[in-house]
């Protein structure tokens, strides 16, 4: 049962899916339904003995391209709509074990030609209005599969994280004249103190208003709004830059570090975004080797973030675990 | 890079991507009861393409 219903107080839809509660959780890696399906072995979710990067519309999605009707009727104040939309798991890798950051950078390469391509297909679909791009990564966020995946939600509108960062982008660029996130690029590449990793096409840092210890942004350097706008130059500086940061996520405590990782693109939905500009924003948890930092009453009742740290102090942190990315045949 | 598309047994769709020669030739489809390019769903997509040049 799954249908979208509106929330009148804060304008905004979200998704009941209770059929998720039926979805595998944490299974042992010999009935890994992400991994190849082996000769004999147990049938997984991907009906091939071996892949290179796969992805498939999720057994357990909150969307689909199909939707079954609401099963609870609309009224003036409740809004319901079918949950319309697509889901998608992204497997980045056969390896179980493995991870994004430590898979090698020509892996990464692969996936962000991959990222492309999905966004490209499902941002044509007719009834598609935002394609998120997203990883959940360590049981810290929450996992329920441990095998290196990321996700894709086609969403039938533009969600309200992303329409309020569009909204502020806009007026930005309607005062000033300028995209507000060139500014923040630029204001944070003349302070330097914040910066983690920077190549030809991207820049990581840790923003002046990082709302987690290690939040990390990566920004496109040139003006553009899509993955389907880069040059074949910027997805190769983009996989490097994401070899960086993930390698140094993992050095900072030594260990495989949890993290959300979001890209934000322009919205699918045929309107002028030439405001907008590309970037991806990790959220880890963790404000130490074993703590975490929790959205408690502050966070999740009224909005607003509490830091325990500094943004400066967290960036020199990050940086000092920095290593270029190194692609094969370049040598050390 | 090349894509292929295959339905799973329960309708739903999955694509496996490969790049130039470096992947090993695909096993059967019919492994784990997928049934190749029938009874295709939304988002339709060409069974195999190049990637195209950007501009």
């Amino acid at each position: 049962m799954s249908e979208l219903r509106w929330n009148p107080l804060l304008g905004e839809w979200l998704a009941t899916a209770t059929h998720r509660q039926q979805r595998t959780f944490l299974p042992p890696a010999d009935f890994c339904p992400l991994c190849p399906t082996r000769a004999g072995g147990f049938p997984t979710e991907i009906p091939e003995s071996t892949y290179d990067i796969v992805s498939f519309e999720n057994k357990f999605p909150s969307l689909r391209s199909h939707p079954e009707p609401p099963a609870i009727e609309s009224t003036e104040l409740y809004p319901v709509r079918p949950s319309e939309g697509v889901c998608e798991v992204v497997v980045y890798t056969p390896n179980h074990t493995s991870s994004l950051a430590a898979e090698p950078v020509e892996q990464i390469d692969k996936l962000v030609r991959v990222w492309t391509d999905r966004f490209r297909e499902l941002g044509a679909l007719a009834f598609v209005r935002y394609v998120f791009i997203f990883e959940n990564k360590g049981e810290a966020i929450g996992v329920t599969l441990h095998h290196p995946h990321g996700q894709i939600y086609a969403y039938p509108f533009v969600p309200p994280r992303l329409a309020r960062e569009l909204e502020q982008s806009k007026a930005h660029h309607e005062q000033k004249g300028r995209c507000l996130l060139c500014d923040v690029l630029a204001e944070e590449r003349q302070i330097s103190r914040r910066i983690v990793a920077e190549n030809e096409s991207f820049t990581a840092f840790i923003p002046f208003f990082a709302r987690w210890p290690y939040e990390t942004h990566v920004y496109s350097r040139r003006h553009f709004q899509a993955l389907t706008d880069m040059t074949r130059d910027e997805q190769k500086n983009l996989a490097s830059m994401l070899k960086t940061v993930l390698a140094a996520f993992d050095l900072l405590f030594n260990l495989s570090f949890p993290y959300m990782m979001v890209m934000h693109q322009r919205p699918v939905d045929g309107g002028a975004y030439d405001y907008y500009h590309f970037h991806i924003e990790f959220y880890p948890p963790l404000r130490s080797a074993n703590r975490l930092k929790y959205l408690a009453g502050s966070e999740t009742g009224a909005g607003m973030f509490i830091n325990d740290t500094l943004p400066e102090e967290k960036a020199a942190e990050l940086r000092s675990h920095v290593a270029p990315a190194v692609w094969k045949g370049e040598g050390r | 890079m090349k894509r292929r598309q295959i339905t799973l047994a329960d309708g739903r769709y999955l694509i496996f991507y490969t790049f130039d020669d470096e992947m090993p030739a695909p096993a059967s489809a019919q492994e784990g009861g997928a049934v190749e390019q029938q009874q295709r769903r939304e988002p339709p997509v060409e069974t195999e393409r190049e990637e195209k040049p950007r501009v």
